[in-house]
């Protein structure tokens, strides 16, 4: 592949990941968070694909099958039955209503670009267009853990921020060796496992998983 | 000589195709609701039907309601001189750019404003401020949808655009391109009066836009302004099928290449159009107090065109 044309391509990836990011901010049903979710590692699996045919590394195509079977079924299939369980469907009143989060998640991306500019004019990588879009995703990420409601949002918060860093990574560096990669992979299932129990407990405890309600005295 | 002929060849296109256009949406969108629906030249007939009937004017319109109809029409077809439909540096591309064409178009929704409040119906009012209330959120998005596009090209000269885009076809897989698009194809829809901004095909108080704007006007006025419309519609598609994939206009002016360019746009359109009834059919309207959000990403993605094309190099 030409290098103008892998450079454009994973530029692209990246900000499809971004722009999936901000989906979750538009919609307000749950079920649609996580299929965001999903959808958005899958384009990290794309792009970290398109990486591993660039540079021919056998390496790559191994981690983007795990993220593959991790983030594309696995967790997202784990949420959905919490979904289900805990009977939550939407994400109804945010902290910050849809239009000023779009506004502040445009803030955000111009400011990654701002923090982003001394790397990405140092680098001479194919890949440094999208280092800006990696950093915005990993803000928007979170904004929504701060500006959401519901549990379950917050988790997603929280994956699509670990989605970004491991963007970050692929593009900064092209793969860091595999044992660290296995690390972070095993530490995001244990912690969408240790959060899951979380929501459950919460909802057994007061009846919703709006975390604002956990300010209120129990009654 | 020639190239004037073309802006003329222009103008017939765009007469001439644009209620088509709006009917082979109409038909598309009705078989796949699982109607029959009627013919795709159905709007032919009903603006023939139009011109021929009276006339009724409230005797409380003022010139603004006479004028409307026809300043409408005429300032959409100037657009057509101005925007590539076949053949790409045209001669009156140095009269305008996109920001005129932009800008032209809001020209029509402003007297259409005016004249809904004019005669003092309740429903023009109605829907007079509600498409105000709505232009002024699509009006920012368009501007910096079309800054997102020029600053991919350098110039916001639409011949210049397409001129850029031929001579580098990667550029068009760059993110400030696509997102531009995207922004661009959402703020049609509102602009154009489409689903999930405005319901074309609803007369119901409750929703309606467009329709309580024009509802006082009858026979060859009302001609007028579905006419402008069908070609609003039809020019918002071809400006964003030449801006995003300009292959098949015609750079050089030979009796082949323009008939390929003409074959080109009706193919381009076709593909846009059934988009949109794929589209229209899978929304819902939006609750109004909805529309800002939707707006809102279409701002957000223009924003971002823009930092990617200034930003990324």
């Amino acid at each position: 592949m030409a290098p103008a044309l892998f450079s454009r391509l994973v530029t692209l990836a990246s900000s499809l990941v971004l722009l999936s990011g901000l989906a979750v901010l538009w919609r307000h049903s749950l079920a649609a968070y996580i299929r965001t979710f999903a959808r958005q590692s899958f384009l990290i699996v794309l792009a970290i694909l398109l990486i591993a045919a660039q540079e021919r590394d056998v390496r790559l195509c191994v981690v983007a099958a795990l993220v593959l079977v991790l983030k594309v079924v696995l967790i997202p299939r784990v949420l959905h039955r919490v979904q289900r369980h805990v009977a939550a469907d939407f994400e109804i009143h945010p902290y910050v209503n849809t239009p000023l989060s779009l506004v502040i998640t445009g803030i955000l991306t111009l400011l990654s670009y701002a923090v982003a500019a001394p790397v990405v004019s140092l680098a001479d990588l194919p890949t440094r267009g999208g280092i800006p879009l990696a950093l915005a995703t990993v803000f928007v990420g979170l904004f929504i853990i701060i500006s959401r409601r519901s549990a379950l949002s917050q988790i997603i918060g929280f994956l699509i921020l670990e989605n970004g860093i491991a963007l970050l990574a692929v593009l900064a560096t092209f793969g860091v060796p595999l044992i660290v990669e296995l690390g972070v992979f095993l530490d995001v299932l244990l912690g969408v496992l240790v959060m899951q129990v979380f929501v459950y407990r919460i909802r057994e405890t007061f009846d919703t998983i709006d975390v604002d309600r956990m300010k209120d005295l129990r009654h | 000589m020639i190239p004037y002929l073309l802006e003329a060849l222009q103008c017939l296109l765009t007469l001439s195709l644009a209620p088509g256009l709006i009917g082979l949406v109409r038909l598309l969108k009705a078989r796949l609701q699982g109607r029959r629906g009627p013919p795709a030249w159905q709007p032919y007939r009903d603006l023939a039907k139009l011109l021929d009937k009276e006339r009724v004017v409230s005797t409380q319109a003022s010139w603004i309601f006479h004028a409307t109809p026809h300043l409408v029409f005429a300032s959409t077809l100037v657009v057509s001189l101005l925007v590539p439909l076949v053949a790409a540096p045209l001669p009156f591309d140095r009269a305008g750019d996109l920001i005129v064409v932009v800008y032209l178009l809001l020209l029509g929704t402003f007297f259409l404003a005016l004249a809904g409040l004019d005669t003092a119906s309740p429903f023009g009012g109605m829907g007079a401020s509600r498409e105000m209330t709505i232009a002024a959120l699509a009006e920012p998005t368009i501007a910096l949808a079309i800054f997102g596009m020029g600053a991919g090209a350098g110039s916001t000269n639409l011949g210049e655009i397409v001129a850029r885009t031929l001579a580098h076809p990667e550029a068009t897989l760059s993110p400030g391109h696509l997102m531009a698009f995207a922004a661009l194809f959402i703020v049609m829809l509102a602009e154009c009066g489409r689903l999930p901004v405005d319901n074309p095909a609803t007369h119901l108080e409750l929703t309606m836009i467009h329709e309580a704007m024009i509802l006082e006007y009858s026979g060859p006025s009302l001609a007028l302004l579905e006419w402008a419309a069908h070609m609003k519609f039809f020019l918002f598609l071809s400006l964003l099928s030449n801006l995003v994939c300009p292959w098949g206009v015609a750079v050089e002016l030979s009796p082949r290449s323009l008939a390929l360019a003409v074959l080109a746009l009706a193919g381009k359109l076709v593909v846009l159009a059934v988009a949109v009834t794929v589209l229209e059919t899978r929304l819902a309207k939006l609750r109004l107090f909805r529309v800002p959000e939707l707006l809102g990403v279409s701002f957000i993605l223009a924003l971002l065109a823009i930092t990617s094309s200034f930003l990324v190099r």
